[in-house]
């Protein structure tokens, strides 16, 4: 399975955040998409899963996203969000068994017992499984996010899309999320290679969990390669007009 | 929650609901046993006729107006507080109402231009009101979507309640104008407005019956994409949702609803608002639970209501409208800030 995005353009309003993106993402690869704030990167996440209109092409495997049926476009990319808002207090399992809605039967209101237990096993590869009863608007950040990531799992999809899956989370579960997503992306669904595409702010998590680095700046991609080469001080440099290995060295 | 005590909370909540509907059958200036009730029901469901032991009068008084109004009391309740459940759901706003988009004042300036013009359609007989409420209703509604399709591709919800309140303020203004210039029919139209239950017989029912059925039946099916709904219309797509096609389709149904039902009674608020938040509080925000309990909370509340209205300054009778929001305004407020103070 392939994801390939031609002369990708992407606008809110009359804005135009992303200004012709060319980019091929195939099965097995673990993607970075790095960039500083505002330079697109969640946009990019949020077109190639077709989840908001886009110019230009977004393929799956030579189709056209947006003239696919959501719920087919939902069994290959689950995407998490970075945050949610909470407007009605569902608890953790009911939010993670949402989940399985793409991937379920055509159960008339009922979740059949094989997604229930799929569920479970989601809460529980993301600790969260103490908290299954528990209201989304008691949860703290850090256990949201969890809740969120294990919702992400529930899709069963080969694509894992995520946006800032550390945000909130202390350094023991981030260490403990990356050798999750590690694990995940070392094997497969329905003998596809899992793929994992992340935006992630911190490097260190990045070069844990990745293989590939894409970095966007202004809209546009200025990198595109190894992840060891993607974040020489140098580079880091260009993409973020900072000095970010100095900082990141206490210098 | 355990499912056992889920089951629990929704067996007491029935039974409940159930006494309320049978106390509005029941009460008003004249009583009637239990037992005689039941053998008006029962003689008229058999077709043996009402036990000779029961008056005539009694019979016509509980089987051919009260019987009818208490039911179509309840089934306006409920489908009312089914559609703003929805309407909330579908636009993340947990003050949306199935009125948000425009029913009510286009049902409103239908309503005020058959009084003023007096058409009459005879195939129509004593519906010409409601038929004209119904259609202006949904039309209101319609021209709202595709106002709101046409301005903002995805239809998010910003988009939708904006419109809405613009075509509402814009329809009522012309029924303000219409009923400024026609004084003589604006003491009617009032009334209309204000809503009542009063000798809406048998034929109503027959009519809200089936729309109560079909439109409940549909929200039933669309209960778990309503729920994946709840989260935004970013994350509905993200999980596998058409959440512009379950948006449309949701709104109509809940047009639908709402808009017979405002034909039929005039423009009640409120029941929309509080039977789902209070559903919400008790059961959770599980669509799968909460339609059908808001549709038996928000169909005992209006009944009770509506018990009220004719029977607080009895013989006169007060608007049912002004009854749900006198009385269930406090209420919600009550139920609202203490469940919240707890916390």
């Amino acid at each position: 399975m392939e994801i390939t995005a031609k002369n990708l353009r992407v606008s809110y309003g009359k804005t135009e955040i992303l200004h012709g993106i060319d980019l091929k993402i195939g099965s097995g690869e673990k993607v970075f998409i790095g960039g500083s704030n505002g330079s697109g990167k969640t946009t990019l996440l949020r077109a190639l899963a077709g989840i908001i209109p886009h110019e230009g092409e977004v393929l799956i495997d030579g189709r056209e996203v947006s003239s696919m049926k959501r719920k087919d476009v939902a069994r290959l990319i689950a995407i998490m969000p970075q945050t949610t808002d909470i407007y009605f207090p569902y608890t953790v399992n009911e939010t993670v068994l949402l989940g399985t809605y793409a991937s379920a039967g055509n159960s008339l209101f009922g979740v059949s017992a094989a997604d229930t237990a799929y569920a479970g096993k989601c809460m529980e590869e993301c600790g969260i499984t103490d908290l299954k009863d528990r209201h989304l608007d008691e949860l703290s950040g850090g256990q949201l996010q969890r809740v969120l990531l294990a919702r992400t799992f529930a899709q069963r999809s080969p694509f894992l899309f995520l946006d800032e899956p550390g945000n909130n989370l202390d350094i023991k579960y981030k260490a403990e999320l990356c050798d999750r997503l590690n694990l995940w992306a070392g094997s497969g669904t329905d003998g596809i290679d899992n793929t994992l595409v992340g935006v992630f702010h911190d490097l260190g998590q990045a070069r844990r969990c990745c293989s590939r680095a894409v970095f966007l700046k202004e809209g546009q991609i200025v990198f595109d390669g190894d992840i060891i080469d993607g974040t020489t001080p140098k580079m880091l440099l260009k993409v973020y007009d900072f000095d970010v290995a100095s900082y990141i060295d206490c210098k | 929650m355990t499912k056992r005590g889920t089951g629990l909370k929704i067996a007491i909540s029935a039974v409940l609901c159930l006494f309320i509907l049978i106390l509005a059958i029941r009460s008003g200036s004249v009583y009637i046993s239990l037992k005689d009730l039941f053998g008006i029901i029962g003689g008229h469901l058999t077709g043996k006729g009402t036990p000779s032991d029961i008056e005539p009068m009694m019979d016509s008084i509980f089987w051919t107006i009260r019987m009818p109004r208490a039911l179509m009391a309840f089934m306006v309740g409920g489908a009312l507080s089914v559609s703003g459940a929805c309407m909330q759901a579908l636009l993340q706003n947990p003050l949306a109402s199935s009125y948000t988009l425009g029913v009510s004042s286009g049902a409103s300036l239908g309503a005020a231009m058959v009084l003023i013009l007096e058409i009459s359609i005879p195939a129509l007989a004593g519906f010409m009101l409601p038929f004209a409420g119904f259609v202006f209703g949904l039309a209101t509604v319609v021209a709202a979507m595709l106002l709101a399709s046409a301005i903002d591709r995805s239809i998010s919800n910003t988009t939708v309640v904006l419109i809405g309140m613009v075509l509402s303020l814009f329809v009522n203004g012309m029924m303000n104008l219409l009923s400024t210039l026609y004084s003589d029919h604006s003491k009617q139209l009032i009334l209309w407005m204000m809503g009542s239950f009063s000798a809406r017989g048998w034929k109503y029912c027959a009519i809200m019956f089936p729309v109560c059925v079909a439109g409940f039946i549909v929200l039933m099916l669309m209960s778990r994409k309503l729920d994946i709904m709840s989260f935004g219309d970013l994350q509905a797509r993200a999980m596998g949702v058409d959440a512009k096609k379950t948006k449309t389709a949701a709104i109509l149904v809940c047009s639908l609803l709402t808009g017979v039902s405002v034909a039929f009674t005039g423009v009640i608020g409120f029941v929309d608002l509080a039977a789902p938040h209070i559903v919400r509080k008790i059961f959770g925000p599980s669509h799968r639970l909460v339609l059908p309990l808001s549709f038996i909370y928000g169909g005992a509340f209006m009944a009770a209501c509506d018990l009220i209205s004719r029977t607080l300054l009895s013989p006169r009778e007060i608007p049912v409208g002004a009854v749900t929001a006198l009385i269930g305004a406090p209420f919600f407020a009550y139920v609202f800030f203490a469940s919240r103070r707890k916390r």
